[in-house]
């Protein structure tokens, strides 16, 4: 009997079916019956769903499904690399005070984490640990805010999640010291990630939330995040997160915000490195009196390809959303910027403003941008704006004439750009831990 | 002003029945229903074309066969599958003269030209305005012709160019919007059955402003019609299109093509009023507007214009598009689109720069009332050639009732660093406080939003031909009037 040469025709979707099929009962298994029971409705409709085409509006700017040919393979059980305490050094933002939460290939690494002292009721700790000792409160939010039945990658992501960032802030408790993640990715071999958040803040209480994800490795990484938000009412998030992985570390960020009356969220996303970064950043004011703040800034260089897309669905009277996105496009880089703010017919005295701005600096970048306004209700207002140009040529001009070079000139007008969205974040270490090292980059 | 006053008026705003529903009785000779390869060809033969225009229908015909499970399904409009094979793809008015004036035209046809206050009389009258009225497909009646000829003009219907001008019709036919470009075009490519030629040759300013009235009329029938304009170089046409259509039951597909050619340092104005019958209050019966509009300013310093105001149709899917190929070339386009009652409108344009320093400008206002969606949908493509490209972008949406709705949907695309591209867009009510400030000079709320609504549709009605700007400011007071008189 002669074996066939094994050829490798399989689909992702298939490889990943399968990978589930091999995985689940066993290294996926965990404690929490809930979150077992709910794997397997995931991957059905994973299948059901399918990786989308380019023909898919949502998608038409990137080609994911290409960028998942690659023959990833799934992780699943527990951390193989042990990653060393002097290794999370380039990470840390100086002079930042916080609880400092370490996840290696999405999972919760206690000998790295530095939690500290927390408020009274606070919980910040990994997912997984969070699903057996608080299965409670993970089973009345998890998956509630990321619907799987609709987001394929949601789907792909509940199947396989199995640890991540756990935060829980109890009513009327206020974090002042800022929740530090970082998110770190290693090992030799070409892996798909599922790591999964989960943060609560109940009634009235506040939460500063700082994440930033790196590698450690030259290996191809595929990261499939998901991070659901409640917030409860009159709570208040901000939310940042820095991109900065390696030129193999491609990764789709998933944020689902769950908002309660007078609640407010702001997040800001720096993407600064990478290979595929697609940030999918969805909010649901559901409540009167709402205030969310977007912000992004994105740079792109080599060949990334940055495509930020968001949705702020208004569904209740009342509220008021922002977002600003900018971006400087080098190399061969693409940007895509896809932001839509959808009003339902309830949704009366709603204001929402939507701005995007890029700066194309070679003739290879592109950018590809589309802000939607999708509005069914009368009394409101809405507006939106994008421009994309390259720096002008009188601003240089101006500054040259007052004894700039040309490169002075350049690095000015690019940081002023940048500043507009740096400038929204509210911890002091971290805005200047950016601008510093935005403005080297822009220097060079 | 009382809240009650302005939603009442509102409301009888968006109910307001048509005021242009009316049948002409005049005999028609319509092909019997459904399409196949032979109804291409009975077109083909009713209108006496040469072997060569039939051989392009069929390819055509042949390529929207397996085009049938790519239809159309995108935009932001909702409405039950059409039967193709319900439809009468052909219709003439029987009496087919070539008359030399018009007191020989049909006086039944004259009149609901006077009832629609657009008579050939009166435009003849007026002067600097030759009027090719296309009932039903058909060239009728054609003015101001020998005129034209005299400066070597070219205006007649596309029957007659295609008898007449084989060469020009051969050649530019098909070259902006080729018969696989998209469902309808395929189908109109197939199908058409009649439309306008124009061709100004090199360095020809045209004398006056050339105008076509599109009627859809005898029951059953879609029109197909198709236009092509040519401008040769250094040349400069005005083109008007307007149209109202009958009341009528059953929805009507109109499936348009317009292509326009500018060479170099040619300059082409088109600016359409689109009234068509748009439905009931609950939507039915209204025509089904689907139309390929497309231009390229093929040399360099071309520039093609498309003014538009569209307030009727049930639904109106229509892009109006400038390729800007030649270097320093400038495409325009300014819309007014008003949505009431179940209207669906999905509008836009597309902006494909390809030369070096070409310039766009896109001016669109939305205004929706009633149970109607009103949407923008606009592309602007700076290509990797396109060194220096300039856009500007300004959408501006505004609603008239809280069952409505307003959308935007602009796409920018953008491959040179030198592109220098804007969009904005804004969605807002009728304030207030504006009403309030004309209350307090005693303009009363009916006439308040008229003016509210005109000075937000300013900018477009500004750059419409005069007498359309004239036509256009009386349609947008009847839409909003109501019954109120």
């Amino acid at each position: 009997m002669t074996t066939a040469p094994t050829v490798r025709t399989s689909t992702p979707e298939e490889r990943f079916v399968a990978a589930f099929e091999l995985h689940e009962g066993h290294t996926l298994n965990g404690s929490n019956a809930r979150i077992q029971g709910l794997r397997k409705d995931a991957i059905e409709s994973f299948k059901q769903l399918g990786l989308p085409g380019r023909k898919d509006e949502a998608w038409k700017y990137t080609n994911i499904e290409k960028a998942l040919r690659h023959e990833y393979r799934v992780l699943a059980g527990a951390p193989l690399d042990e990653v060393a305490l002097e290794n999370l050094a380039p990470f840390l933002v100086p002079g930042l005070e916080a609880h400092r939460v370490v996840l290696v290939n999405g999972r919760f690494v206690a000998a790295l984490s530095h939690i500290g002292s927390l408020p009274e009721g606070v919980i910040v700790t990994g997912f997984a640990k969070a699903s057996e000792a608080h299965a409670d409160l993970v089973n009345t939010h998890f998956t509630r805010y990321a619907d799987f039945t609709t987001d394929v990658f949601a789907a792909l992501n509940t199947a396989f999640a199995q640890d991540g960032l756990f935060v829980y802030v109890p009513k009327n408790v206020i974090v002042e010291t800022p929740i530090q993640v970082i998110n770190l990715t290693t090992g030799d071999e070409d892996v798909l990630l599922n790591p999964r958040s989960l943060v609560v803040v109940e009634q009235s209480g506040s939460l500063k939330l700082v994440e930033g994800t790196h590698t450690l490795t030259e290996a191809k990484i595929f990261t499939n995040a998901v991070s659901e938000f409640f917030v409860g009412p009159n709570a208040r998030v901000d939310h940042y997160l820095v991109e900065d992985e390696g030129a193999n570390a491609s990764r789709i960020h998933n944020l689902k915000a769950h908002q309660e009356a007078d609640s407010y969220f702001s997040t800001s996303t720096i993407t600064l490195s990478g290979d595929l970064v697609r940030n999918d950043l969805h909010f649901l004011p559901d409540a009167e009196n709402c205030e969310t703040h977007l912000f992004g800034l994105f740079l792109g260089k080599g060949r990334m390809h940055i495509d930020n897309h968001t949705l702020v669905d208004h569904a209740k009277p009342n509220c008021y959303s922002n977002e600003l996105f900018k971006g400087v496009l080098d190399d061969a880089s693409t940007g895509v910027f896809n932001g839509k703010v959808f009003v339902r017919p309830d949704a009366q005295q709603t204001n929402a403003y939507q701005s995007n701005k890029t700066i194309v600096l070679t003739e290879q970048a592109q950018m590809f941008s589309k802000p939607e306004l999708e509005i069914y209700a009368d009394d409101v207002k809405c507006s939106h704006g994008a421009t994309t140009g390259q720096l002008e040529r009188e601003a240089i001009f101006y500054l040259r004439s007052r004894g700039l070079t040309e490169e002075r000139a350049r690095t000015l007008l690019l940081l002023a750009f940048a500043r507009d969205v740096l400038e929204q974040i509210k911890i002091d270490a971290l805005r200047e831990h950016l601008d510093a090292r935005i403005a080297a980059r822009f220097a060079n | 002003m009382s809240y009650v006053d302005e939603t009442a008026f509102l409301q009888e705003v968006a109910d307001s029945d048509y005021k242009y529903g009316f049948v002409t009785n005049f005999e028609a000779e319509t092909a019997p229903k459904g399409l196949s390869e032979d109804t291409v060809r009975f077109i083909s033969a009713k209108k006496e074309e040469p072997e060569w225009m039939l051989e392009w229908r069929l390819k055509a015909y042949r390529h929207w066969l397996t085009l049938q499970d790519k239809y159309p399904r995108w935009a932001h409009i909702e409405y039950p599958d059409i039967d193709f094979q319900d439809i009468s793809y052909y219709s003439a008015p029987s009496k087919k003269p070539k008359y030399d004036s018009l007191d020989e035209v049909d006086p039944e046809l004259l009149d609901t030209f006077e009832r629609l206050g657009i008579s050939l009389v009166e435009q003849k009258m007026l002067a600097g305005v030759a009027v090719d009225a296309v009932v039903d497909s058909v060239s009728v009646a054609t003015t101001f012709k020998e005129e034209l000829a005299k400066e070597g003009i070219i205006f007649c219907s596309f029957g007659e160019a295609v008898q007449n001008h084989p060469e020009l019709v051969q050649k530019y036919m098909g070259s902006v919007v080729p018969y696989t470009d998209n469902f309808y075009a395929s189908l109109n490519s197939a199908v058409f059955s009649d439309g306008s030629f124009c061709y100004i040759p090199k360095g020809v300013r045209c004398p006056m402003e050339l105008s076509t009235y599109f009627r859809i009329n005898a029951a059953g029938t879609g029109q197909f019609e198709r236009t092509l304009i040519i401008a040769d170089e250094g040349s400069y046409v005005s083109y008007l299109e307007g149209c109202t259509a009958p009341r009528r039951d059953e929805n009507q597909l109109h499936a348009a093509v317009v292509e326009i050619i500018a060479h170099k340092a040619a300059e082409v104005k088109y600016s359409t009023i689109q009234n068509w019958y748009p439905g009931d209050r609950e939507g039915k019966g209204g025509v089904f507007n689907f139309v390929t509009k497309r231009g390229i300013c093929d040399g360099d310093h071309a520039k093609i214009s498309w003014t538009q105001l569209e307030t009727g149709s049930s639904i109106t899917w229509k892009y109006p598009s400038v390729i800007l190929k030649g270097d320093y070339s400038v495409g325009e386009f300014y819309s007014v689109a008003f949505t009431k009652g179940r209207q669906q409108a999905d509008t836009g344009t597309k902006m494909i720069h390809l030369g070096k320093n070409t310039t766009s400008t896109i001016i669109s206002k939305g205004i929706s009332a009633g149970h109607s969606n009103n949407s923008y949908r606009g592309l602007v493509k700076i290509n990797k050639s396109a060194a220096n490209a300039r856009n500007f972008s300004q959408c501006d949406s505004l609603l008239l009732g809280d069952k409505c709705g307003a959308h935007t949907f602009p796409y920018l695309e953008i491959k040179h660093p030198t592109a220098h591209v804007e969009h904005e867009a804004t969605t807002s009510k009728v304030g207030e406080d504006q009403i309030f400030y004309c209350n307090q000079r005693g303009i009363g709320e009916e006439q308040a939003i008229k003016l509210i609504v005109n000075g937000f549709c300013k900018e477009i009605l500004a750059v419409l031909p005069m007498e359309f700007a004239v036509e256009a400011r009386k349609l947008l007071d009847i839409e909003l009037e109501g019954s109120v008189g």
